[in-house]
């Protein structure tokens, strides 16, 4: 179970904004998402899913909602707003330049 | 887009400050939701119920961490900090009730006094006109050497018209009141105006039923048509629906109604016979003239116009001024003038713009001293809360905190003070407009609104701020070991916070004595005003217009023959001592002139003609207003149509046309070429009366006896001098011309002293008003003064001890108390004085006789300022004479 400082500084709010541009979805199905489609490797823990979906939502990237889900019970669903679908392409564009540097670097050490 | 996010932000930390509760709720309900989720994947997994709960509630962690950390991310902070000060504040205040209650009574005297102030202001100044861009609108009249503002003449209006390319529509009007009669009920006089077409369309409102006159209704024989305010159409006609077209009987001559107008129409004003503006004429008749269309003498109608989209009024003064010189050229009559062309606005608001100003400005002083003394106040507790501020500064409260936290009881109390001072301006301003003098120009117009509220709160708020600031920086500098250490005796003012509060209360005297020298100036301009010799005696009459229409009394014999019947009857009755009708009545805004008459033996300089006021007065008119006979005869018997031709002049028209001479027995003409019967003769020299009382020097003028008038002078007022209470004659007046003429209407019955008084209304009002804020503002000096000196004498109460131990007499201490604060007065009238040297020049033209620098009025306040300061600080330097000897000894 991997710790929030373990994810680099604003990466879990790239992956809650990635997973939920599909659709809106409650926060334990973000969790179970984010899990399911890293294969296990990346685990969200409660304690920094909630604070950051909340952080989202008072910045205007996503807006909550109430409505049934599938399981019959009222559950708070998180769904992207147009402002929060810019900030994802952005922070996407951001996420690349920086993984392909850092895999530049890598490959670099490497041939060394 | 981006707004879009904002907005969502902004809904978002609404929700999170008012919706607190339900937020709570629904975040326990979201994490629950997540562990029973949690569970039922669990249980799945092959765990048994209780378990299953464990483990889930263990991966969420610590639930109230969470919920904590998610409340962070609503940042709402802040403003939680300012609602615990708030809260904090409402305590401090509760605990010190009299002092908040000083300090937001005065602020809400001050504030509430700016706001009904700046309500007049908004309504008069700062609203446009009620007409459609009503920028545009200029007037036009003439100028001359001898005459600034001058009305047109009709001719010259016509060539004005045709050729000027400046207006989009120019248009004239003139006061000329009818008679309505016929309807059913009793002829009532109509407030009305004749003009031309276009009129409306130059203030762009249009008739609700009907029509505008057009060009043909300007011809004579046309002009029988009318247009009726809605007032009249509602009370005389019942809002009748065939109104158009119906015949209505104007000075008993037949009338067609064109169209009727909408209400509300505000009559843009007129300043011969002038008419005040507002909603306050009743009917509009076509301008209809013939004649010599070379007579450019007569100057009786005003000009105003709707300027093209783009066009200034200078550049429309110039193209007039262009127009005027072809026109001298062509007429005699027109050399000499040039335009006077002022925007709409200016000309209705001009009048008063500058009291206006100086009231707001002494208010704004009352303001100013007002937070100085809150400040003052403030001052002097923060001294004393120093131990409490030590305290929570050692606890850790950061500087900035206790900043705001300060400031945060003061906004407390500016926001308290502007709340009371907003009720205050509601109530004050009723009695403002009340009191307001007679023709204020849109009075109407005058609002507490949304804009006058929002003023109130910014004051209030820029108030808190302002008297807050210092206090606030001055306690945060509080060293807390220094404030614990003194805290045991009772913590005592530094040095500097001392001086600052002593510089507070110099600068509170000085403002104070700068109001005082202005509601004293306008006090001694005011007495002025009142002892100058009015020229006549307003007691005891009762004055009444008559208006005779053209229809039944066709020339100026059947109208002399009227008169003379109706004075006679009027002087029959019980309590009359003379009675008299002349064309007007002194200090009525009458100006007629009559320029170009010949006077035998004397020629005119170039371009400055003979003028003078022209009047009409039957034989006891004189007597009956009260203006006394300087040299001659009063008119009488002799003054008969055939007999030879006789007039009164003025003084100053004695002085001015024949210096040093006799003038009993000299002769004027009108006519060019006169004949031996078209010379008047003076017979009498009477006072003079000003136009207004606060007028430099009265004008020339001269009276033709009723009798000989040269035209008929339809209009006359009545002047009836009783030995008793004149209003009880008012219906005895009625009567006698209800007995001559059942169709007349006898209107604007009034007294002459309450006429007189009128004219003292705009310096009273504004004396009025300034003397008010004036001593408001020497009752926040004196608080302030007595603020300082109180808390200095509690501080130095041991030291009195000593002082009487070491054989000091109650005398030497109540004299050094006395002085401390006489001295810090005197520093304060010296600076207070000196400022209304330097900027007393903004009242002098609202002066009479008197000047800001006026030796007298300075001395008195000065005097005044000093007298206070004494009395503020008697009740603490008598505390001071009661210091106990045994105490001071005993606390070493």
């Amino acid at each position: 179970m991997s710790k929030p400082s373990d994810l680099i500084q604003g990466t879990l709010d790239l992956l809650i904004l990635k997973t939920i541009a599909l659709g809106p979805m409650h926060g334990w199905a973000i969790a179970k998402r984010i899990q399911l489609v890293s294969k296990e490797v990346l685990q969200v823990t409660q304690g920094a899913l909630y604070p950051a979906l909340h952080r989202l939502e008072q910045q205007g990237w996503v807006r909550g909602e109430w409505r049934e889900s599938e399981s019959g019970r009222e559950a708070k669903f998180y769904s992207l707003t147009k402002a929060g679908r810019v900030q994802l392409d952005k922070e996407l564009e951001q996420w690349q330049r920086l993984s392909s540097a850092v895999v530049l670097v890598i490959n670099a050490a490497q041939e060394a | 887009m981006e707004t879009g996010r904002w907005w969502d932000v902004l809904r978002m930390r609404f929700r999170s400050l008012a919706k607190r509760q339900r937020l709570e709720r629904e975040l326990d309900k979201e994490l629950r939701y997540h562990i029973e989720r949690q569970t039922e994947e669990n249980i799945a997994a092959g765990m048994n119920a209780r378990e299953a709960r464990e483990a889930a509630a263990r991966i969420l962690g610590g639930v109230s961490q969470i919920e904590e950390e998610c409340r962070d991310m609503r940042q709402t902070q802040y403003i939680d900090n300012f609602l615990q000060d708030l809260r904090y504040a409402v305590r401090m205040l509760g605990r010190g009730p009299a002092f908040a209650m000083v300090i937001v009574l005065t602020l809400a005297l001050s504030i509430g006094a700016n706001s009904a102030i700046f309500s007049v202001i908004d309504g008069v100044l700062l609203k446009p006109l009620p007409y459609p861009q009503a920028e545009r609108i200029a007037r036009v009249f003439y100028r001359s050497k001898a005459y600034p503002k001058f009305p047109v003449n009709p001719w010259d209006f016509l060539d004005f018209r045709a050729r000027n390319r400046s207006f989009e529509n120019f248009a004239m009007y003139t006061h000329a009141d009818v008679q309505l009669s016929g309807t059913g009920s009793d002829p009532v006089k109509l407030s009305a105006f004749r003009i031309s077409s276009g009129y409306f369309r130059v203030l762009g409102v249009q008739p609700a039923r009907g029509r505008e006159f057009d060009f043909s209704e300007e011809r004579p024989g046309n002009g029988n048509v009318v247009i009726l305010s809605d007032r009249v159409w509602r009370n005389q006609f019942g809002a009748a629906a065939d109104i158009l077209g119906r015949k209505v009987l104007l000075d008993s001559q037949p009338y067609t109604v064109a169209g009727v107008m909408p209400p509300g129409v505000d009559h843009p004003g007129n300043s011969y016979n002038s008419v005040a503006y507002g909603d306050t004429v009743d009917a509009w008749t076509p301008f209809t003239f013939d004649g010599n269309p070379n007579n450019r003498g007569a100057h009786y109608v005003e000009g105003i116009g709707r300027l093209r989209p783009g066009v200034t009024a200078e550049q429309a003064a110039a193209d007039f001024n262009g127009i005027m010189t072809e026109l001298a050229s062509q007429h005699e009559g027109d050399k000499g003038w040039t335009i006077y062309m002022v925007p709409l606005f200016q000309e209705i608001v001009g009048p008063v713009h500058k009291m206006l100003l100086v009231l707001l400005g002494a208010v704004g002083l009352v303001l100013l001293i007002a937070c100085v003394n809150a400040a003052n106040l403030l001052l002097a507790r923060a001294a004393a809360r120093q131990k409490e501020i030590a305290v929570r500064a050692a606890l850790g409260a950061g500087r900035g905190r206790l900043v705001r936290q300060m400031l945060a009881e003061c906004l407390l109390i500016s926001v308290l003070g502007g709340a009371l001072g907003a009720l205050l301006a509601i109530g004050g301003l009723r009695v403002l407009v009340y009191f307001l003098p007679p023709g204020f120009p849109r009075t109407d117009a005058i609002h507490v609104n949304g804009f006058v509220f929002a003023f109130t709160a910014l004051v209030a708020v820029a108030t808190g701020l302002f008297f807050g600031l210092v206090p606030a920086v001055q306690a945060s500098q509080t060293d807390p070991q220094q404030g614990l250490r003194d805290g045991g005796r009772g913590s005592s003012e530094s040095g500097r916070q001392t001086k600052l509060r002593a510089a507070l209360v110099v600068g509170e005297v000085g403002l104070a004595c700068l109001l005082l020298v202005g509601a004293g100036v306008l006090l001694r301009s005011f007495v002025n005003l009142l002892k100058t010799d009015p020229g006549f005696q307003p007691e005891h009459v009762l004055t009444a217009e008559i208006a005779l229409p053209d229809a039944t009394y066709k020339d100026k014999t059947a109208v002399a023959d009227f008169y003379t019947r109706m004075l006679t009857n009027l002087s029959a009755l019980p309590g009359t001592r003379s009675v008299g009708a002349g064309t007007d009545l002194p200090w009525t805004g009458y100006d007629e002139n009559l320029g170009g008459f010949t006077i035998e033996g004397k020629t005119p300089p170039p371009n400055d003609e003979f003028h003078a006021r022209y009047h009409t007065a039957s034989p006891d008119y004189f007597r009956a207003v009260g203006i006394p006979l300087v040299w001659g005869r009063f008119f009488d018997e002799r003054d008969k149509k055939d007999s030879q031709r006789t007039m009164i002049i003025n003084d100053v028209m004695a002085r001015r046309y024949w210096p040093g001479e006799d003038v009993i027995g000299k002769r004027i003409t009108f006519d060019d070429k006169p004949k031996e019967s078209d010379w008047f003769t003076v017979v009498g020299v009477v006072g003079d009366v000003k136009d207004k009382p606060e007028s430099a020097g009265a004008e020339p003028a001269f009276w033709w006896p009723l009798m000989q008038q040269p035209f008929a002078f339809r209009s006359m007022t009545i002047a009836l001098r009783a030995n008793t209470d004149p209003t009880l004659l008012a219906e005895s007046v009625r009567n006698v011309v209800r007995e001559l003429d059942p169709s007349l209407a006898v209107a604007h019955v009034r007294l002459m002293d309450k006429i007189a008084d009128e004219n003292f209304s705009t310096p009273r009002f504004a004396l009025f008003l300034v003397g008010l804020f004036a001593g408001l503002a020497l009752v926040l000096a004196a608080i302030g003064i007595y603020g300082v000196i109180s808390y200095s004498v509690s501080q130095r109460m041991h030291e009195f001890g000593m002082r009487v131990a070491l054989g000091a007499s109650s005398w030497n201490l109540l004299s050094m108390v006395m002085r401390q604060g006489v001295l810090l007065a005197a520093i304060g009238v010296v600076i207070g004085i000196g400022c209304a040297l330097m900027f007393g020049g903004v009242l002098d033209s609202l002066l009479y006789g008197v000047s800001t620098r006026d030796p007298l009025t300075l001395v008195g306040v000065g005097a005044m300022a000093i007298a206070t300061a004494t009395l503020a600080c008697l009740p603490s330097a008598r505390r001071a004479t009661g210091a106990n000897p045994m105490t001071s000894l005993r606390a070493d």
